[in-house]
């Protein structure tokens, strides 16, 4: 059997335990919360949201249908903005890991705002017109995205070894950074090789 | 011959002579054109920081998203056109990007108010009753402590052995 002091001890610590779990929801309020890492998805997906179905080899009047998806899990609602790109072999990609993007100018852009833990699916139809071949030189006239036709100045040689002109269509993923009142570059780029035939 | 090459130069230079005030227009509405986007963008990025704080005070800032992401289709078309050199629609999606957010400030500033007012209605609740529950946490523990060492007493007391006197 327990003596007293032994009872009043164990109505301490009851006190303190019921005391405790009184306060329990204003630590809630007051304590910061625990985060997850934050980051950005970045993704693309051939014609019907699947991936396999990417368009390469690629002629002039066509329209080719694929989309893009950006995933927000920053804690907060982000501004993002696409910046759409074409290059060949020889011109620059972004500099992953070292956040620099492409020096090639953007070509079209998307601009939207996705809530935490959203994301955002946006359909894109590509097209290209005079395509035109100068010997072993094949020379993009302009090229249409989402009905917005846009001259562009890009040329490929010939790749003897599969035999096609190749180049490359790319997105950029920037972040519109609140601190320096910019868009940074967010790190994420995706890309889709072009066949052209003429 | 004479008056052919007279009239020729006479045409090149009243062409020059019409077309340089539409060339200078020109000119002047391309940067017109870059200050509105620069000011749509201003308003745009304006509004999205007003959207941040009110979430951050707790409001559902949904709708407003809806109406920033309007604005930001509009504005990236605007930057589109402005760089193949189609300058009148550029200016009209500006506008339109302008007129989509404008409001967007003002109504994230009353949803913050708002839910600044929540919040604290519910940390001051919260607080308050808090505060009660320890109150009675301990005012019944040590009301419980006191009854139950009165009884504990009575009952040590209760088991203590009598003394009796033998009279013989």
């Amino acid at each position: 059997m327990m003596n007293l002091d032994e009872y009043r001890t164990f109505f301490l610590v009851a006190t303190l335990g019921l005391s405790v779990i009184a306060v329990f929801p204003t630590l809630g309020l007051v304590m910061p919360q625990g985060g997850s890492e934050r980051f950005s998805e970045f993704w693309l997906l051939g014609s019907n949201h699947r991936t396999g179905e990417y368009p390469f080899n690629v002629m002039t009047g066509d329209v080719y249908d694929f989309s893009i998806g950006v995933g927000n899990h920053m804690g907060r609602s982000e501004y993002y903005m696409v910046n759409v790109k074409l290059r060949n072999i020889t011109q620059s990609l972004p500099d992953v890991g070292d956040a620099i993007s492409s020096s090639l100018p953007s070509l079209f852009e998307y601009k939207f705002f996705i809530a935490d833990a959203e994301i955002l699916d946006i359909p894109v139809n590509i097209g290209f017109k005079d395509l035109v071949v100068e010997g072993n030189v094949l020379v993009v006239g302009d090229i249409v995205i989402d009905g917005v036709n846009i001259p562009v100045d890009v040329s490929t040689s010939l790749d003897s070894e599969s035999n096609g002109f190749y180049f490359e269509l790319f997105f950029e993923l920037w972040r519109y950074d609140v601190m320096s009142d910019n868009f940074r570059f967010d790190d994420r780029f995706v890309g889709l090789w072009l066949n052209m035939t003429g | 011959m004479f008056f052919q090459s007279k009239f020729l130069a006479f045409s090149v230079f009243v062409f020059f002579l019409i077309s340089s005030p539409f060339l200078s227009v020109s000119a002047l509405s391309e940067d017109l054109v870059n200050l509105s986007l620069i000011e749509a963008e201003a308003v745009l990025t304006s509004a999205y920081e007003a959207v941040l704080k009110a979430e951050q005070a707790g409001a559902n800032v949904s709708v407003l998203l809806d109406k920033l992401n309007l604005g930001g289709d509009y504005l990236a078309e605007a930057h589109v056109w402005y760089r193949i050199g189609a300058f009148e629609n550029a200016s009209d999606f500006a506008g339109l990007c302008y007129d989509a957010v404008a409001d967007v400030r003002g109504e994230s500033l009353e949803l913050q108010v708002e839910a600044t007012r929540v919040r604290d209605s519910v940390f001051n609740r919260t607080v308050i009753g808090s505060t009660v529950g320890v109150v009675i946490s301990v005012v019944l523990c040590f009301v419980a402590w006191r009854v139950f060492r009165h009884r504990y007493y009575r009952r040590v007391l209760g088991l203590r052995p009598e003394v009796s006197y033998d009279e013989s």
